[in-house]
């Protein structure tokens, strides 16, 4: 079977299932005991390697297979979790995630064999083998359970067995009578695939490959070909012949993954079946059958506990286990965003034709326009939301980075984080990861002190680094903060005098800001010990290039002794924004709305000069005039003798006062990039096309103040 | 047989005229020729940029091809175009006094010597091609694009 149309799915999948395992096993280090964090491992790893044998990555099975293994006698409380295996288990992920990059590149496993994990991972379980008594204990208990569930399962089961609806004709007769003579048993099967599975047909392929090599399939519901054209819901029932027992054959139909259950029996031509052969089995706990011998002597087990996961939602994790989603490519979403950004142009068009008619009263089309208006509007929403994700994805392996660091630097330290679930457009969420990884990284390496320095200065030990997320109006807001040593002005002058950036008189008169401005210029580090971690000098200056490429700026709050906090700033969208449009010389120009406060008429009068620049005193603010016309190289076109319009615009905590001729006001408008050859300035973020087809420059308040 | 393919390779060129001297553009880059338009100014861009229009949907910057190659701007006629060309993936618009036609070029016809009256220009161009309707010089993409 040809698998490579898979490829992608499988990439994705097993993405998310290490994603997974990481969080899961740095719980696990946490809380060796806890069971469900334990049976989330075991299903992910198990998945996991479902995937990589399907698509036939032999030595990535071998890896998880093994890592399963230890799972399970984990699970069964054979093995104690301890801090080595913890680590033993991360390097095993690492090594998934090396196969998963050679996939990508290669669509193929590469050769690396990994052995020295596989032989530490088969170490772990052959060094508990004299613990077997207990686990016999443990396994009476639960059977106990799990039978008493069963019996409550049994009656759902019966409803199960489809294949009992399945109609037997004559010929069929003929063939399971004579196979009775021959000591062949036929045999009704339901096979129920998982929901959240994306490979229907390939899984019942599997099954159906498995089945084969035990027997023959003589009637299939719905038809094979139907079965192969994915034209059937989440089960399906076949009449099965073969000499080997039920359970051996339920077994390898559960040994496919994604299979939900299987519930089978004997056919009885006289009409009634064998139902002390039934039984079911679940892919959820597939420890049982699938190990050794030795415990698939407790097949009853399995039922109890996943009937009641895969039925209902997994309480303790409080996430559903299966979503309805569709996997949409990013870029169809964004090939709608770009639809959707033509039909506002549109839209925007019509608006302005409909402005210019004069005497236009035509009532009825103006309700159509407003209404198409708001149509567009709600589908902007819409399209923007569906490309929204939480930046959980990106921010999830930041716990598992900080514990490498911590150990490598030698330093304790705990990551806190909040509001994972903040939406981003999914571009940004790609893109935010390494500016993140790199703060981070910073606060770890730079910012937290060594034990030492820290009980000198009665700070606990262990030093704390948090990253929140949270959602400001049209921004998102993503801090990164360490209760560290914070950082040191006068060190940063003192460097960047001995790097020539700045002169000892220049630092006498800068500011705690434009001295920590510094930070972000290339180049400049002032770690005094260069590690691998943190401090090649590439470094701050890279990630206020990618934030600021993602229309969002940084600014840092630092206390010395204390800490220091990373505050980022992102736009909720990329593609559509509200701008205020205005006029300055001749030319129309567009200002996000989010940028500006107020809208202030200012009599000339009003406008006092400091220290040789204009400024403002609104409600008691002094505010910095920008004249735009002069900033934008135009003309004067001001007589100083009227009212000037003035826009408030805010960064941060500073305000300045923009200059503009004209207000035309507000409209949603779409951003277009300006290219390399004509965006070189940093006062205009882009352009956008106007409703007449002209196209208007957008003024970045941000770089005016 | 193969001999003659090599020696008889010939480049199609659109031939452009800036003042009274001709000009060919590698077809290759050409993706479209639009007539002059309204051109929004971009503040602070280097000169010969003239500014920014809209090409279906898309802003694409516009370069005065007089002005990047060091020649006095006259002002605009009705023969004026805006050619866009592809190059790396953007677009980018020059505009040209006039577009004349498509010149084919073969390969043994084209020359490293250099006859324009203008000295600064020559480092624009790759060659003079021969033509059946004259002599024109052929520019570099490359050097017109990169700063």
């Amino acid at each position: 079977m040809d698998v490579s149309q898979y490829l992608d799915i499988f990439i994705d999948e097993t993405k998310e299932h290490l994603q997974n395992l990481n969080t899961h096993i740095l719980e696990l280090e946490q809380d060796g005991e806890n069971m469900d964090t334990i049976n989330e491992i075991f299903r992910a790893a198990h998945s996991l390697k479902g995937m990589a044998g399907t698509m036939g990555y032999k030595r990535m099975q071998t890896l998880t297979h093994d890592m399963e293994n230890v799972f399970s006698e984990v699970r069964n409380g054979n093995i104690k979790v301890d801090s080595d295996m913890i680590d033993l288990l991360f390097k095993c992920l690492d090594a998934l995630e090396e196969y998963l990059t050679t996939i990508q590149e290669t669509a193929d496993e590469g050769t690396n064999d990994n052995e020295p994990l596989v032989k530490g991972l088969n170490d772990i379980l052959n060094a508990k083998k004299g613990e077997e008594p207990k686990e016999e204990k443990k396994t009476k208990k639960s059977e106990k359970k799990s039978k008493k569930e069963e019996k409550e399962s049994a009656k759902e089961d019966s409803a199960k067995a489809k294949w009992r609806d399945i109609k037997i004709d004559d010929s069929v007769k003929t063939v399971i009578a004579e196979g009775a003579k021959n000591n062949i048993k036929a045999y009704g099967i339901t096979v129920y695939i998982q929901e959240a599975c994306l490979l229907k047909a390939a899984r019942a392929f599997l099954v159906f490959k498995a089945l084969e090599e035990l027997g023959e399939v003589v009637v299939s519901v719905p038809s094979a070909q139907d079965i192969e054209d994915e034209s059937f819901g989440f089960d399906f029932s076949v009449i099965f012949m073969s000499d080997k027992p039920l359970d051996q054959i339920i077994s390898a139909i559960k040994y496919v993954s994604e299979i939900e259950d299987a519930v089978g029996g004997e056919v009885d031509l006289n009409g009634e079946e064998e139902e002390k052969a039934e039984e079911t089995v679940n892919e959820g706990v597939p420890a049982v059958a699938e190990e050794k011998p030795a415990v698939s002597s407790a097949p009853t087990q399995a039922p109890a506990k996943t009937n009641s996961s895969s039925n209902a939602p997994d309480k303790k994790s409080g996430k559903p286990v299966v979503n309805r989603t569709v996997r949409v490519d990013i870029e169809k979403l964004d090939s709608l965003m770009n639809l959707v950004s033509e039909l506002i142009i549109s839209k925007n068009s019509l608006v302005s034709v409909a402005g210019s008619v004069v005497g236009s009263s035509n009532l009825a089309f103006n309700e159509q326009i407003e209404y198409l208006e708001s149509v567009t509007t709600n589908l902007h929403e819409s399209v923007m939301k569906v490309r929204m994700v939480p930046i959980e994805n990106t921010v999830n392996k930041f716990p598992r980075m900080i514990r490498d660091l911590s150990k490598k630097l030698n330093k304790k330290m705990e990551l806190y984080m909040t509001g994972e679930d903040t939406e981003l457009d999914r571009t940004v969420v790609d893109e935010i990861g390494d500016p993140l990884m790199h703060l981070l990284r910073n606060s770890a390496d730079h910012g937290l002190e060594s034990a030492e320095v820290r009980a000198q200065r009665g700070k606990p030990e262990v030093g704390s680094i948090f990253l929140d997320a949270y959602q400001d109006g049209n921004n998102v807001v993503i801090e990164v903060r360490d209760d560290g040593n914070g950082i040191d002005i006068e060190a940063v002058k003192a460097k960047a005098i001995e790097k020539g950036k700045i002169t000892p008189e220049m630092a006498e008169v800068m500011s705690d800001k434009e001295v920590i401005d510094l930070l972000f210029q290339p180049s400049f580090s002032t770690a005094k010990v260069v590690s691998d971690v943190s401090g090649r000098g590439v470094g701050l200056d890279v990630v206020k290039s990618k934030i600021e490429a993602l229309s969002g700026e940084i600014e840092v709050k630092t206390k010395l002794g204390e800490g220091s906090t990373f505050i980022i700033r992102l736009p909720l969208t990329l593609a559509i924004i509200q701008a205020l449009m205005v006029v300055v010389g001749n030319e129309k120009y567009a200002i996000s709305l989010g940028a500006i406060q107020t809208i202030e008429s200012i009599t000339p009068a009003d406008v006092k000069k400091v220290q040789g620049k204009e400024v403002i005193n609104l409600r008691g603010t002094v505010i910095p005039l920008v004249r735009l016309n002069r900033i934008l190289d135009l003309e004067e076109s001001d007589d100083g003798n009227h009212d000037m319009i003035v826009l408030i615009a805010k960064k941060g905590d500073r305000l300045a006062g923009l200059v503009v001729d004209e207000l035309i006001g507000q409209m949603e408008i779409v951003i277009k990039p300006m290219g390399k050859y004509a965006g070189t300035t940093k006062l205009i973020s882009g352009a956008t096309i106007l409703g007449d087809g002209e196209v208007a420059l957008i003024l970045d308040a941000n770089a005016l103040i | 047989m193969e001999e003659l393919a090599i020696s008889s390779e010939v480049t199609q060129y659109i031939k452009i005229r800036l003042g009274d001297e001709f000009f060919g553009i590698d077809i290759k880059y050409v993706d479209n020729i639009v007539r002059m338009q309204h051109i929004t100014r971009v503040p602070k861009a280097p000169e010969y940029i003239k500014g920014v229009i809209n090409l279906r949907g898309e802003v694409i910057p516009v370069f005065s091809l007089r002005l990047k190659m060091g020649i006095e701007e006259i002002e605009e006629t009705k023969s004026f175009r805006i050619i866009i060309l592809k190059y790396e993936g953007e677009s980018v618009g020059i505009i040209v006094d006039e577009v004349r036609e498509v010149a084919n070029v073969s390969s043994d016809d084209v020359e490293k010597v250099f006859h324009s009256t203008s000295e600064g220009i020559q480092n624009f161009l790759s060659g003079v091609g021969k033509t059946e309707n004259g002599l024109i010089s052929l520019l570099d993409i490359n050097e017109i694009l990169n700063d």
